[in-house]
């Protein structure tokens, strides 16, 4: 893959790796709440099935995964493991803020222990509301997502001009 | 135990034997250690010892009241917050509030006391040890050696409320980050958000669906 190296990429190509990237994600599932209960019953259940959508929500550790679900509350604890996990997940790499917490603090706003936000910490894709959000919520996030990534000109991104890691990687979704 | 959900439930005992005796054994052992007792009969027990006596008093509800069972360890700040509820305009200058500590069942001489629960899965009664802490330099000797569940409950009163516990093995920091500043659950720890910004919940600002647009709660 010559091409790909020197920073090019004919259109066709990209958009077969990038029909491939957005139908099989693998999601690593982070969970620290309630909205982890939530998570699993959307990730794992036979009623939403997400399978469908092309997203594998088992793989065995982060640096498998091509997508995180921050699910539940960021205490300032916990920031320096979530930082850890995003910096061992190999690029491109995506996030999706499951929650109230997980989004701004939620209801604990003004605790003396919670991270308002894990934006604060790694930057996030996708933002999807709710406490707890509903499982088609969550799903629509990761379609959204799923658009995105089919749109994504991953030779620019190679060049370095959409930026890896924590630059930035255009606005932000929100589910709404 | 109350019976919180039955009306029809036995009237409780004038004469709780069981607890009585509890007490009177305690008084027996400890003598001017027990500083404090509130019995409720068919209820419930409170005993406040004297902070030199706490590990005494541990020993003696283990080995000889046969409570076998440790529930937790805690503590508890009985001064009023000077903020209130964190729920004043800051804008305006603070109200008036009082300042006056009034200490919970047995009473209290200090602003923090620590207390525990053990419970006899034998007898099954259970009873609250509290005991005073100094207000300056908060200190107590540890239960760890008594019920060895107690570490992790008094690593959490200590960094929730600065009491430090004697003999303690490992007395670090167990959910805060250990560069964690000042003691949360302090009454005087004040929650800065709420300094800035009063909790939104005081004022009901959406209206009910078909009421009047007053922005007001009824």
């Amino acid at each position: 893959m010559g091409l790909i190296e020197r920073g090019r990429l004919p259109k066709p190509l990209t958009t077969l790796f990038n029909l491939g990237r957005s139908y099989s994600m693998w999601v690593y599932q982070w969970g620290l709440a309630c909205c982890a209960i939530e998570m699993g019953a959307a990730f794992g259940s036979p009623r939403y099935d997400v399978m469908r959508l092309g997203v594998i929500p088992l793989p065995a550790s982060p640096r498998q995964a091509d997508l995180v679900v921050i699910s539940g509350t960021v205490t300032d604890k916990m920031a320096p493991s979530i930082r850890r996990l995003w910096e061992q997940m190999p690029e491109p790499k995506y996030v999706i803020s499951m929650g109230s917490c997980a989004n701004c603090g939620g209801p604990y706003w003004d605790s003396y222990s919670v991270t308002k936000g894990v934006d604060q910490i790694i930057p996030v894709d996708v933002y999807v509301p709710g406490c707890p959000p509903r499982p088609e919520a969550l799903l629509e996030g990761i379609v959204l997502l799923q658009e995105r990534i089919k749109t994504e000109d991953m030779a620019r991104k190679w060049r370095g001009e959409d930026g890896f890691g924590p630059a930035p990687r255009g606005e932000p979704i929100v589910v709404d | 135990m109350s019976r919180l959900s039955s009306t029809d439930a036995p009237a409780a005992p004038a004469v709780d034997e069981l607890r009585q005796g509890v007490l009177a054994r305690m008084q027996a052992s400890l003598g001017d250690a027990l500083a404090g007792s509130h019995l409720i009969p068919g209820d419930d027990l409170w005993m406040r010892v004297r902070a030199d006596a706490w590990v005494a008093a541990g020993e003696f509800v283990r080995d000889q009241l046969g409570c076998d069972y440790f529930c937790f360890l805690s503590a508890i700040d009985w001064m009023p917050s000077p903020y209130g509820k964190g729920e004043d305009d800051p804008t305006e200058p603070p109200p008036e509030r009082s300042t006056e500590t009034v200490p919970g069942y047995a009473g209290g001489d200090t602003r923090m006391q620590v207390f525990a629960r053990v419970y006899s899965t034998k007898q099954r009664f259970g009873l609250t040890l509290k005991a005073d802490v100094a207000d300056d330099a908060p200190h107590i000797a540890s239960w760890t050696p008594v019920y060895a569940g107690a570490n992790w409950h008094e690593r959490e009163a200590w960094e929730m409320f600065g009491i430090t516990f004697d003999g303690h093995p490992n007395l670090t920091h167990i959910y805060l980050p250990g560069d964690f500043e000042g003691h949360p659950l302090r009454k005087d720890f004040p929650l800065l958000a709420r300094m800035v910004k009063p909790w939104p919940g005081i004022v009901d600002v959406e209206p009910m669906p078909g009421g009047e647009e007053t922005g007001e709660a009824e």
